[in-house]
């Protein structure tokens, strides 16, 4: 597949990294031996971290996020008094790439920590009704750490993945609670799973000179990209869409990777979905 | 506390729902002392399964996952970096090592900062593994060690020096040789080889006045096994002079049995890359 | 490469032979107590010469190497004024870098002859792809580059218009689009199409 193109010159891709990219696209195909509209395969893993309260591996090609909830208690805002607390963030460890060094969160860490945030307020899978213990004195807060192992593009589709999945096989312990006397017992052994409404699924795209648009782009194809897109989908609902700078983008083409992006969420949420119930 | 700006932050007061147990249940029950035969039904010095692979981190040049018990730890290394804020030369490179537990990984919630601990076993995992790195090779220069516990099921340290030392071998940084490590528990009189977390646990107490052995703490041995050599030897807690002998030896003989595991793994790898240069030669043709 | 059938595979830290006057210890191993002991994972290569054998490991990734004098490296110019101009290095010899390591160049290192007369302006330009020479370090953590041999200087450059110029003298480059002639030092290497046909 690759043939005609000079792989020993790997360094063409460190020297030359425009007219590399260049060359592979001319001749219809991608870096790492894609059609222009594949997506990489991606697999789910549920449930192997111990310690949380439910856990998920999201993996796109090599792109590798691993989610952990970890659920404590607390008392609800003033302002929301039976409303729980979904806490997403994303990290995104010098482990995973030497983009990143150690220290305090990059800020395409904290970006993609708020795009997680909204795509969740948005879609409006989990009521945060749903983890009140006790109307103003106890709630449930959901720690949701996202952590990237393996940056190779696509991250955030990664991370709303694990997400929804670690959420799909969260499970609860019941609580007993006396608002009088505040006393709390927590039974361990009755665990409810939390009642959730759809799942959104993110696709991200990258675009190159001709309004060329190719999904799931990797780290290569991403940092050499004129413009980057990600699209949040849920069943026949868009609940987000972040395109950040670049180069403009024409309409057809937008409504192209609409219906991309819908074919895609259908595959993930299957893709969940028999992971889940094979474990 | 100060507010952590660049993270999404939760309520102020948080707890976590385990220390509300229903006392009643009966799985509960915390132990205080070590059982006399470990709970997963294994030998004093018997070590658990391990798993190690390498490659796990395609943006790395090295990297390796180990899973021992319920201990999962990813590490991956990178490419040797100029040392920032650094004026003097140096002749010997230096390792950085950042040693992190997710935040999900332990029974209570890490904070993202690392804490105490964290920095500790940092530095634990850069000594254990200096002395195995030709650093003379890379003056002036620093190579990254990231190791991240995604589960954190006991020994976590000592396996994330092993993994460690396999990424290092996988970025093809030179190596005097292997490193294994393994952590080892004094109870009273009792001893046991590479702890689960409810075991370190225990070992970390000191035991009640009554008793009559006052003997408790946990060990951590670096070996070079190859060489038959110690890189690195932690201790906290208290024992006699003469538990010293039998448990340097018990955990010297762990680590040889490490590491046939460690090389295996590493020839797997050298396999699977010669055969991948072979196919795309072909390919090529 | 050398097809061996059974390549001998060693890790770090194994034992491979003796040391003695026939094997001696090559790159990728190291001597300790009469013998000889592998430093990487890799395969083990044996270099004959004539009573001396090497002994040399071989990895299967790239070596995690640092520039050293003498070294020709591969650097793309970022940064050009009057008296020197920044690289960064991308390659050592064949082995590419996956960490880039700062250069610079100043201007009497530019050529070997007529030193006063080198403008630095007429000679690189940032986006350019040189060849050059690690001399001995004298700044803590930049290489300082010289190109004053004839292989040495620019290979890779594109005009103004964006094309991959063509070099027509080791002074010039001319752009194929628009005729245009820029001065470059220009490295004495076959051009890279006519390399690849």
């Amino acid at each position: 597949m690759r043939r005609n193109l000079p792989r020993s010159k790997y360094q063409k891709g460190i020297i030359h990294p425009i007219k590399y990219l260049r060359d592979y696209l001319e001749r219809d195909i991608r870096p790492d031996g894609r059609q222009f509209l594949r997506v990489r395969p991606m697999s789910v893993n549920v449930r192997s971290i111990t310690q949380a309260d439910s856990s998920s591996i999201f993996k796109i090609g090599n792109t590798t996020v691993v989610c952990g909830i970890k659920a404590e208690l607390a008392e609800p805002k003033v302002e929301t008094p039976d409303c729980g607390y979904i806490i997403p963030n994303v990290e995104l460890p010098p482990l995973c790439s030497p983009k990143f060094r150690p220290g305090p969160p990059s800020d395409q860490a904290q970006i993609s920590s708020k795009i997680v945030e909204t795509v969740f307020l948005n879609s409006g899978v989990l009521d945060p009704r749903n983890l009140c213990i006790s109307k103003n004195k106890l709630v449930w807060v959901l720690y949701c750490d996202l952590i990237c192992i393996d940056y190779d593009g696509s991250v955030m589709d990664a991370c709303v993945g694990a997400l929804m999945a670690a959420l799909k096989t969260l499970t609860l312990p019941e609580v007993e609670h006396n608002p009088d006397t505040g006393a709390i017992i927590v039974h361990p052994s009755k665990r409810l799973s939390v009642p959730l409404k759809g799942a959104p699924v993110c696709t991200t795209f990258a675009l190159f000179e001709d309004q060329l648009l190719i999904p799931d782009p990797t780290e290569e194809e991403e940092s050499l990209a004129l413009a980057r897109l990600s699209l949040v989908i849920d069943g026949e609902e868009l609940c987000g869409v972040y395109k950040a700078g670049g180069i403009p983008i024409s309409q057809e083409v937008l409504m192209k990777s609409l219906s991309q992006s819908k074919k895609r969420a259908e595959l993930v949420r299957k893709l969940i979905d028999t992971a889940i119930s094979s474990t | 506390m100060p507010v952590d700006q660049r993270r999404i932050n939760g309520p102020e007061v948080t707890i976590p729902y385990n220390i509300y147990f229903d006392s009643n249940a009966k799985q509960t029950e915390t132990r205080k002392t070590l059982p006399k035969k470990r709970t997963d039904g294994r030998d004093s010095t018997e070590l658990r399964k391990i798993f190690v692979k390498t490659g796990i981190v395609s943006q790395a040049k090295g990297s390796a996952y180990i899973e021992m018990g319920k201990t999962k730890v990813v590490c991956s290394v990178f490419d040797p970096r100029e040392i920032p804020n650094k004026t003097g030369y140096s002749l010997q490179g230096e390792l950085f090592c950042e040693f992190k537990f997710s935040p999900f990984s332990c029974l209570k919630r890490k904070i993202h900062q690392q804490d105490s601990e964290e920095k500790e076993y940092s530095i634990i995992l850069q000594r254990a593994l200096e002395s195995a790195v030709c650093r003379h090779e890379f003056p002036n220069f620093q190579v990254d060690v990231y190791a991240l516990v995604l589960d954190n099921g006991g020994s976590s340290l000592a396996a994330a020096i092993m993994a460690s030392s396999l990424a290092l071998s996988d970025a093809s940084v030179p190596m005097f040789g292997l490193v294994t490590a393994v952590t080892a528990g004094i109870y009273q009189d009792r001893f046991y080889l590479d702890l689960t977390e409810e075991e370190e646990v225990i070992c970390s107490k000191a035991p009640d006045e009554s008793t009559s052995s006052r003997n408790y703490g946990i060990v951590i041995q670096a070996n070079l096994p190859q060489h038959g050599q110690i890189s690195e030897f932690f201790h906290v807690g208290s024992m006699d002079l003469a538990n010293m002998k039998p448990t340097v030896e018990a955990i010297t003989t762990a680590c040889k049995e490490l590491c046939p595991v460690m090389q295996q793994c590493l020839v797997k790898s050298v396999l699977k890359a010669l055969k991948r240069k072979e196919n795309m030669e072909k390919e090529d043709q | 490469m050398d097809k061996l059938k059974d390549p001998i595979i060693c890790v770090p830290g194994q034992r491979l032979c003796v040391s003695d006057k026939i094997n001696v210890p090559g790159p990728g191993t190291y001597e300790q107590h009469g013998y000889i002991y592998s430093k990487l994972a890799g395969v083990v290569k044996l270099a004959k010469n004539e009573n001396v054998c090497t002994i040399e490991v071989h990895s299967m990734t790239e070596q995690s190497i640092v520039p050293a004098p003498g070294d020709i490296v591969t650097a793309m110019v970022t940064i050009v004024n009057q008296r020197f101009c920044k690289c960064v290095i991308k390659c050592i010899g064949d082995i590419v870098l996956t960490r880039p390591y700062r250069g610079v160049l100043r201007k009497e290192d530019v050529r070997a002859t007529e030193k006063d007369r080198v403008e630095m302006y007429k000679s690189f330009r940032p986006g350019d792809i040189i060849l050059a020479r690690v001399m001995p370090m004298i700044d803590v953590h930049t290489y300082q580059l010289s190109t004053a041999e004839n292989e040495l200087g620019v290979v890779i450059a594109y005009s103004e218009g964006g094309a991959s110029m063509i070099p027509i003298s080791w002074t010039q480059m001319q752009c194929p689009k628009t005729l245009a002639v820029e001065f470059r030092k220009v490295a004495k290497v076959i051009p890279e199409q006519i390399a690849l046909e």
